[in-house]
C-alpha cells in the first residue's frame, strides 16, 4: 500500500480515539455506524470467541491484521473450546461475547426465536452473501434449514471457512494405482507387506472417537442415501436399525484392518495417525480425514508436497444411487451482541478480501466459492469435489444435541474395543436419542 | 470499568465494614440491657453472621440441590423420582457408580495404609525427611498435571515399534508385549487409581507421621521391656494410638475418592468403563444439560458422604469428652 506514513499516523491516531472511547464507554455505548462495510475508524471493543488452536488461531489472527488496521477495534480473542460455556453463559444470564460459534443444534430454534442471536439479514448484504458462499451452506430443503443455522428463513450463521471429510488420503510414492471406485475394492486392496490397509487415529481426549463417527457418517451417506442420513442426526430414524448397525459393521471392517490392531487406532491421536503413511517401510495404505489434516501432515514431515508425496480420493461409492453424496464442515460465527463493532466483524468476514487470508494460510477452503488461492493443489481438487457434490450433508454429530453426540462418539471407542458389542450399544444409543432431542 | 472489579472489591472492603458495624452496633443496643440479659443474647448476636452465611453459601443452595434433583432437565417441571430412577437403572451412571466404589475401596485403602506403612517405615530410618519429601513431591502438582504425566507413562505403541511410553517401554526390556493400559478392561481403572493414590499418599504420610512423633517413645520402650516384637508394637499400640488420625485421614480419602474427576476426565474421559459418578455429574450439565439428572447425582454424592460425617463428628465429640 502507497499510503504508508499517512496510515500509520491515522493508526496511531485511532488508537488514542480507541482508549477514549474505551474510557468512556463504561456507561454509555458509542454511537452506532450504519456502513455495511467495515470501512474507516469505528473504534471501541469487540470480544470473540473461538474453538480455534494452533496453526487455525494463527490464521485467523492474520485474517483480524487488517480488520483492526482500518477499523480501530480492539479485538479482544479467547479460544473456548468447550461449546457448552455459551449454552451456560445464556442459561445463567451472564455477559455473551460479542461473536462466537453458533451453539448445538438442539438450542438454535431457541436461540434465533429469542433473539440471542441476531439475523444476518439485519446487518449484512444478504443477497450478496449467499450469491458468493457455496450454494449448500446458505440453502436448503426445509427440514434441515436449521441444520445450517437457518430459522424461519433468515440467516444466523456467518459461514467463513469449509472442510471436506471422507476423504482417503495415501502416500503417492507409495500407493500409485488408481482409486478404488467402492468399498469393497477398497477393502479388497492388498497392502505391501507387513503395512495395514487403514491408518486410524481415533484418540482427540475428552472428544475421542469423533474421527470414527465422520467415517460411519461418510457410510451411511452412500450406502443409505442422504435421506437416511438427515434423519438419523435429525432423531428420526433409529439407531438400532439395518442401514446404521450395517454401516457400523463396515467401519468394523475397516478397524478390523488398522495399523497396529484396533489398541492402536484408540490410543493414536488423530493429529499423528497419518505417521505410518510416511514411515519407512509404510505402515499402512490409506488415512481417512478431513482437508485440515495435511496441515499434521507437514508439522511431523516439513518437507513433504502435495501431489507428489501425498494425494487423497474420495471416500468410494456404496450404492451408486448415492455417488456425489459428500460430508462437509464449515465454520461459521453468529453475533450474539448487537454492537457497531461487531455488525463491522461480520461484514468483513464476508469479503473475498479476509477468506483469501484464510485459505492463503492453508488447510482449509473459503465459504466463497470465488476464494481459490490455495497455496497446496489439492485443495483446488477438494474445492471441485465440494462444488461438484450432489449433496454436501453437513457432519452429523455436530448436528446433533451433545449427549447424543458424545454417547455416539463413546460408542464407537467401545465398538472398535469390542466389536461383538454392537447391538447393545446400538440399543444404548437409541435410549439417548429418544431421551435428548427436543420435543 | 468491569463490574465484576466493583464487586470484588464491595466483597473485600464491604463485608469486613459491614460485619464490623454490625458487631459494634450489636455491642451498643447489648449495653443497653441488664447484665443477665446481656449474658443470654450475646452468644446469638454473635453466631449471626456465621450461620448466615452458612445458611446463604451452604444450606441453601444444598436444599435448592435437593428441590432441583425432583425436576425436568430445565427445572420446569416436578418429575417425582425420575432421576433417581435414571440414576439407579440407566448402565451409564452404574457403570460410573460401579467404579466410584472401586475408587472408595481401593484408593482410600492403598492411601491410608500406605501412609501408614511409609509413615512407621521411614520413621526408623537415617534419611527420613529426603525419604519422606520423595513421597510428599507428587502432593503439590495438581491433578491435571499428574494426570497428563501419567498419559505419558502410560503411552501405547504398537507390539514391535519403538514404546514412548515409560512403562511399555520397560516391560518391553523384559521382552513382554506392550499392554494399552488405559483401554484395557482389566487395567484401565487400577491405573487410574494408581494416579490417585500417588498424589494422595503423600499427604497421608504426612499427617500420620506427625501424629506419630507425638506417641511416647517410653509407652514403646515399655512394651519392648515387656518382650513385644516390633510387628506387635505397630498392631498393638501404634495404630490404636493412631485411630483418631487415621479415622480423619480416612474420611478425607473417602470423600476425596467420590469426588474424583480430573483424573479419569483427563485420561479417559470416562471411555472404556473407567467413569466415575463426579464425571457424570458433570457431563450431565455440560453435554446433556440436563440439572435434574446433574442434580440427582449430587444428592446422591452428598447422601453417601453423610455417614462419614456423622461418624467423624461422634469421634471429635468423643475426644472433647475426654478433654
Amino acid at each position: 500500500m502507497s499510503r504508508s506514513s499517512n496510515g500509520r499516523r491515522s493508526r496511531v491516531a485511532a488508537l488514542g480515539v480507541a482508549t477514549l472511547v474505551l474510557a468512556a464507554c463504561a456507561s454509555s455505548s458509542p454511537s452506532a455506524s450504519q456502513g455495511p462495510l467495515a470501512s474507516g475508524q469505528i473504534g471501541g471493543a469487540l470480544t470473540i470467541w473461538t474453538a480455534w488452536g494452533g496453526g487455525e488461531l494463527a490464521a485467523f489472527q492474520k485474517v483480524l491484521e487488517p480488520f483492526k488496521a482500518t477499523t480501530g477495534i480492539d479485538v479482544s480473542l479467547t479460544t473456548v473450546r468447550d461449546i457448552a460455556q455459551l449454552a451456560i453463559n445464556v442459561e445463567a444470564g451472564t455477559k455473551l461475547p460479542d461473536i462466537a460459534s453458533p451453539p448445538t443444534a438442539d438450542k438454535r430454534e431457541d436461540w434465533a426465536k429469542d433473539g440471542v442471536m441476531k439475523a444476518l439479514e439485519d446487518f449484512i448484504d444478504i443477497d450478496a452473501y449467499t450469491s458468493a458462499t457455496y450454494p449448500a451452506l446458505v440453502t436448503c430443503p426445509e427440514a434441515t434449514c436449521v441444520d445450517i443455522g437457518i430459522v424461519d428463513g433468515k440467516h444466523y450463521q456467518l459461514y467463513v471457512k469449509t472442510q471436506v471429510k471422507g476423504l482417503q488420503w495415501y502416500n503417492a510414492k507409495v500407493f500409485t494405482d488408481e482409486p478404488p471406485t467402492t468399498y469393497d475394492e477398497m477393502l479388497a486392496i492388498t497392502p505391501p507387506s507387513g503395512a495395514s490397509l487403514f491408518c486410524m487415529g481415533l484418540e482427540s481426549g475428552s472428544d475421542s472417537g469423533w474421527p470414527a463417527s465422520d467415517m460411519v457418517g461418510n457410510i451411511i451417506m452412500r450406502q443409505s442415501g442422504a435421506q437416511v442420513f438427515t434423519d438419523w442426526y435429525q432423531g428420526k430414524h433409529k439407531w438400532n436399525s439395518p442401514e446404521i448397525k450395517a454401516a457400523y459393521e463396515l467401519f468394523g471392517q475397516m478397524a478390523d484392518k488398522a495399523y497396529g490392531g484396533t489398541n492402536t487406532a484408540l490410543s493414536t491421536a488423530f493429529q499423528r495417525g497419518h505417521k505410518p503413511l510416511f514411515s519407512d517401510p509404510p505402515g499402512c495404505l490409506f488415512y481417512e480425514q478431513a482437508t485440515f489434516v495435511t496441515a499434521f501432515f507437514l508439522e511431523d514431515y516439513p518437507d513433504l508436497k502435495a501431489v507428489d508425496d501425498y494425494n487423497f480420493f474420495v471416500d468410494p461409492g456404496i450404492d451408486p444411487a448415492n455417488d456425489g453424496n459428500v460430508m462437509g464442515f464449515a465454520d461459521s460465527f453468529v453475533m450474539y451482541n448487537d454492537t457497531p463493532q461487531a455488525r463491522a466483524f461480520m461484514n468483513f468476514m464476508t469479503t473475498k478480501e479476509a477468506q483469501e487470508i484464510f485459505v492463503g494460510a492453508g488447510g482449509t477452503l473459503a465459504a466463497r466459492a470465488d476464494v481459490t488461492n490455495f497455496p497446496d493443489p489439492v485443495f483446488q481438487t477438494a474445492a471441485d469435489v465440494a462444488a461438484n457434490a450432489k449433496n454436501l450433508l453437513p457432519t452429523p454429530g455436530d448436528q446433533m444435541p451433545s449427549d447424543m453426540k458424545k454417547a455416539y462418539w463413546k460408542s464407537l471407542l467401545d465398538f472398535v474395543n469390542d466389536q461383538s458389542k454392537l447391538d447393545s450399544l446400538l440399543t444404548h444409543l437409541d435410549e439417548v436419542q429418544a431421551a435428548s432431542y427436543p420435543q | 470499568m468491569d463490574d465484576r472489579i466493583l464487586t470484588a472489591v464491595a466483597a473485600v472492603v464491604g463485608v469486613p465494614i459491614v460485619l464490623a458495624g454490625y458487631l459494634i452496633l450489636s455491642e451498643r443496643l447489648l449495653g443497653a440491657l441488664s447484665a443477665p440479659v446481656q449474658q443470654r443474647l450475646r452468644p446469638y448476636v454473635w453466631v449471626v453472621p456465621a450461620v448466615s452465611f452458612a445458611t446463604v453459601f451452604m444450606v441453601l443452595p444444598t436444599l435448592n440441590t435437593v428441590v432441583l434433583s425432583f425436576m425436568d432437565r430445565k427445572s420446569e417441571a416436578f418429575v417425582g423420582f425420575d432421576n433417581y430412577v435414571f440414576f439407579f437403572t440407566n448402565p451409564d451412571t452404574l457403570g460410573a457408580l460401579k467404579n466410584s466404589l472401586l475408587w472408595l475401596v481401593f484408593f482410600t485403602g492403598f492411601v491410608v495404609i500406605g501412609g501408614l506403612l511409609i509413615a512407621v517405615i521411614f520413621d526408623r530410618i537415617r534419611y527420613e525427611s529426603l525419604a519422606k519429601t520423595a513421597v510428599f513431591l507428587p502432593l503439590p502438582i495438581s491433578a491435571v498435571a499428574a494426570s497428563i504425566i501419567w498419559k505419558f507413562m502410560f503411552e501405547y505403541q504398537p507390539p514391535g515399534t519403538v514404546q514412548t511410553g515409560t512403562l511399555n517401554a520397560s516391560i518391553g526390556t523384559l521382552g513382554f508385549d506392550p499392554i494399552p493400559w488405559l483401554i484395557n478392561s482389566t487395567t484401565n481403572n487400577p491405573a487410574l487409581i494408581f494416579v490417585g493414590i500417588w498424589t494422595a499418599t503423600g499427604f497421608a504420610m504426612v499427617i500420620i507421621s506427625a501424629s506419630l512423633k507425638a506417641i511416647s517413645g517410653e509407652l514403646l520402650e515399655a512394651a519392648r521391656m515387656d518382650g513385644a516384637n516390633e510387628l506387635q508394637l505397630l498392631l498393638l499400640i501404634t495404630t490404636p494410638l493412631l485411630y483418631p488420625t487415621l479415622t480423619v485421614v480416612a474420611t478425607t480419602m473417602v470423600i476425596t475418592a467420590l469426588k474424583v474427576f480430573d483424573i479419569p476426565y483427563v485420561l479417559t474421559s470416562g471411555a472404556y468403563d473407567t467413569d466415575v459418578i463426579a464425571r457424570q455429574l458433570f457431563s450431565q450439565i455440560a453435554d446433556a444439560g440436563h440439572y435434574g439428572r446433574a442434580s440427582a447425582v449430587g444428592v446422591v454424592m452428598l447422601i453417601a458422604i453423610i455417614p462419614l460425617l456423622v461418624l467423624n463428628i461422634r469421634r471429635f465429640r468423643a475426644q472433647e469428652e475426654i478433654r
